[in-house]
C-alpha cells in the first residue's frame, strides 16, 4: 500500500511543479509581451506606487540592515585575521556584493511585498475586482499585473545596489568608529579589488530574483477563486515558493558564474 | 444593443429579449440569483448554460476577449454594489476608465464630476471630504453613485443599471431618476437599462418596455 501512494504523492508534487511552471512561464510571457500597455497613463500611475511601496519604503529598512550586516562581517574578520585589509576588503566583496545583496534584498521584499501583492489580488478576485475592471473596459492583466511584474523587479534592482552600497560604506564606516580602521583606504580597496563581472552577475540575480518573487505573487493571488479563506493560503504559498526558487536561482547563477 | 436568444442559466428559464437602440427597458427579476445571472451573461462574466448573448450585434461569447472589452468600453455599467476598486480612492475610481480610454487627466474632468454631484444634492464640502478616501468603507449607495458617476463621465451608448435606485433616500432617488432621464434624452441614440428585483424601486422610471424575468 504504502509505495502506492508514495507514487500518487511523487505523481502529484511533479503535476503540481509542472503546472506552477507553466503558469509562471505564461505570466512572465504576458508581462514582457504586453509591456507597452505602460504608455497607457493609469497602468503607469500603478508602476510608480509599485515602485514607491515596494522599493522606496523599504529603503530605510534595508539601510539600517546594511549598514549592520557590514559591521558584523567587518568586526568577525578583524577578529578572525586581525586588520588585514586585503582579507577584508575580498570577503566584504564575496559577501556582500556577490551573495547577501541580492539575497537578503529579495528576501526582505518577499516579506514586505510578496505577501502583500499576493493577497492584495486574490481580495480583489474574491471582490470580483477583476470583473468590475473588465466592464469598464479594462483588460485586469494589463492594468493589475504588468506594472506589479516590472515595478517588483526593477525595486529588487534597485534595492540590491542600495544594500550593497550601504554594507560596504556604512558598514565600514560605523567599524572605523568602533575600532581603528582606515575608513577611506578600506573603501578604495574595495572599489579597486571590485570587477565589473561580479558586479555585473550581483545585478543579474537581482533581476532574476525580482522577476521570480514578482511572478510568483501575482500567480498566486490570481489563483485564489471565491474564497476569502484561499488569501492567506495564498499569501503562504507565495512566500514559501518565492523563497525556495530565489535560492535555486541564486545557487544555479552562482555556480555557472564563479565555478 | 443588447439581444439574448435563448439563454438558460441555473435562475433563467429559456429567455429572449431584443433590446433595441434608442429605447429604455426595465428588466424586473423573480429573484436576486435570476438578476445576477442574467447580469453575469450580459458582462461576460459567466457564459449561460445554453443560448446566445449579443451586444452590439457581436456574440459576446465567440469573440476574442480584447474585441469584447472594446464593446464594453461603450457601456455604461453601474452595479448595485457600485463596482468600485478597492485599492484606489474615490476619484481614482470615478476617473479611470476615463482617464484609462482617452488620456483624460482627472483635473480635465474635475467640475464635470462636481456638477453631476451636485445634481445629486451633494454638498461640496461632503464631496471634498469623501473623494480622497478609499471606497471600502462606504455604504453600497453611495458606492452605486461612484459607479454612476464614472459611467456618466464615458457618456455611453448603452446604459445598464442594477438595482440603482434600492436603498437610496425619496429625495436622492427623485434626483438620480431625473439624472438618467436627463442622460438619456441628451442624445438621440441612448439606451438605458434598468435591472431589479424591486418593481417598486423603478415605478417612476420611465421606459418604452417592461419584461419580467
Amino acid at each position: 500500500m504504502s509505495p502506492l501512494i508514495n507514487a500518487r504523492g511523487i505523481g502529484g508534487s511533479i503535476i503540481n511543479i509542472g503546472r506552477y511552471a507553466k503558469g509562471y512561464y505564461e505570466l512572465f510571457g504576458y508581462s514582457l509581451k504586453n509591456l507597452p500597455v505602460l504608455k497607457i497613463s493609469p497602468v503607469r500611475s500603478v508602476l510608480y506606487k509599485q515602485i514607491y511601496f515596494t522599493g522606496v519604503e523599504a529603503l530605510s529598512k534595508i539601510a539600517l540592515l546594511g549598514m549592520l550586516i557590514g559591521l558584523v562581517i567587518i568586526t568577525q574578520i578583524t577578529n578572525l585575521a586581525g586588520s588585514n585589509a586585503v582579507l577584508t576588503e575580498k570577503i566584504l566583496i564575496w559577501t556582500v556584493v556577490r551573495e547577501l545583496g541580492p539575497l537578503l534584498a529579495a528576501i526582505i521584499i518577499i516579506a514586505r511585498s510578496g505577501t502583500a501583492i499576493a493577497s492584495e489580488l486574490g481580495a480583489m478576485k474574491v471582490n470580483r475586482e477583476l470583473d468590475h475592471l473588465r466592464i469598464m473596459g479594462i483588460d485586469p492583466m494589463d492594468y493589475l499585473l504588468v506594472p506589479r511584474v516590472l515595478g517588483i523587479t526593477v525595486s529588487v534592482f534597485i534595492i540590491t545596489l542600495y544594500f550593497q552600497l550601504t554594507a560596504v560604506a556604512g558598514g565600514l564606516a560605523l567599524t572605523s568608529l568602533i575600532m581603528d580602521i582606515p575608513f577611506l583606504q578600506h573603501l578604495k580597496g574595495i572599489f579597486l579589488a571590485l570587477s565589473f563581472f561580479e558586479v555585473a552577475v550581483s545585478l543579474l540575480k537581482s533581476l532574476v530574483f525580482g522577476l521570480l518573487i514578482a511572478v510568483i505573487s501575482c500567480y498566486q493571488g490570481l489563483s485564489v477563486r471565491d474564497s476569502i479563506t484561499e488569501i492567506p493560503q495564498a499569501a503562504t504559498k507565495a512566500v514559501m515558493q518565492s523563497l525556495f526558487l530565489v535560492f535555486i536561482f541564486d545557487g544555479i547563477i552562482t555556480f555557472i558564474a564563479f565555478i | 444593443m443588447i439581444r439574448l436568444e435563448g439563454i438558460i442559466t441555473e435562475n433563467i428559464a429559456p429567455l429572449s429579449i431584443e433590446i433595441k437602440k434608442s429605447s429604455a427597458y426595465k428588466i424586473i427579476a423573480a429573484s436576486e440569483d435570476a438578476k445576477k445571472d442574467l447580469l453575469d451573461a450580459i458582462l461576460g462574466i459567466r457564459k449561460p448554460v445554453s443560448g446566445r448573448v449579443f451586444l452590439f450585434d457581436r456574440e459576446i461569447y465567440s469573440i476574442p476577449a480584447r474585441e469584447c472589452l472594446n464593446l464594453f468600453r461603450r457601456t455604461g455599467v453601474v452595479l448595485s454594489d457600485g463596482g468600485t476598486i478597492s485599492n484606489i480612492k474615490v476619484w481614482e475610481n470615478i476617473t479611470l476608465p476615463l482617464w484609462y480610454h482617452s488620456g483624460k487627466k482627472p483635473a480635465d474632468v474635475e467640475d464635470s464630476i462636481i456638477e453631476v454631484y451636485k445634481q445629486l444634492g451633494v454638498s461640496r464640502s461632503y464631496f471634498s471630504e469623501h473623494i480622497g478616501r478609499l471606497p471600502g468603507p462606504l455604504p453600497a449607495h453611495e458606492k452605486r453613485i461612484i459607479g454612476l458617476v464614472r459611467a456618466l463621465l464615458m457618456e455611453p451608448e448603452l446604459m445598464i443599471y442594477d438595482s440603482l435606485l434600492e436603498g437610496m433616500g425619496h429625495e436622492t432617488a427623485e434626483r438620480l431618476e431625473r439624472l438618467t432621464a436627463k442622460f438619456h434624452a441628451e442624445k438621440p441614440g441612448r439606451t438605458s437599462v434598468y435591472i431589479t428585483t424591486n418593481e417598486l424601486s423603478v415605478k417612476n422610471m420611465q421606459a418604452d418596455v417592461v419584461v419580467r424575468i
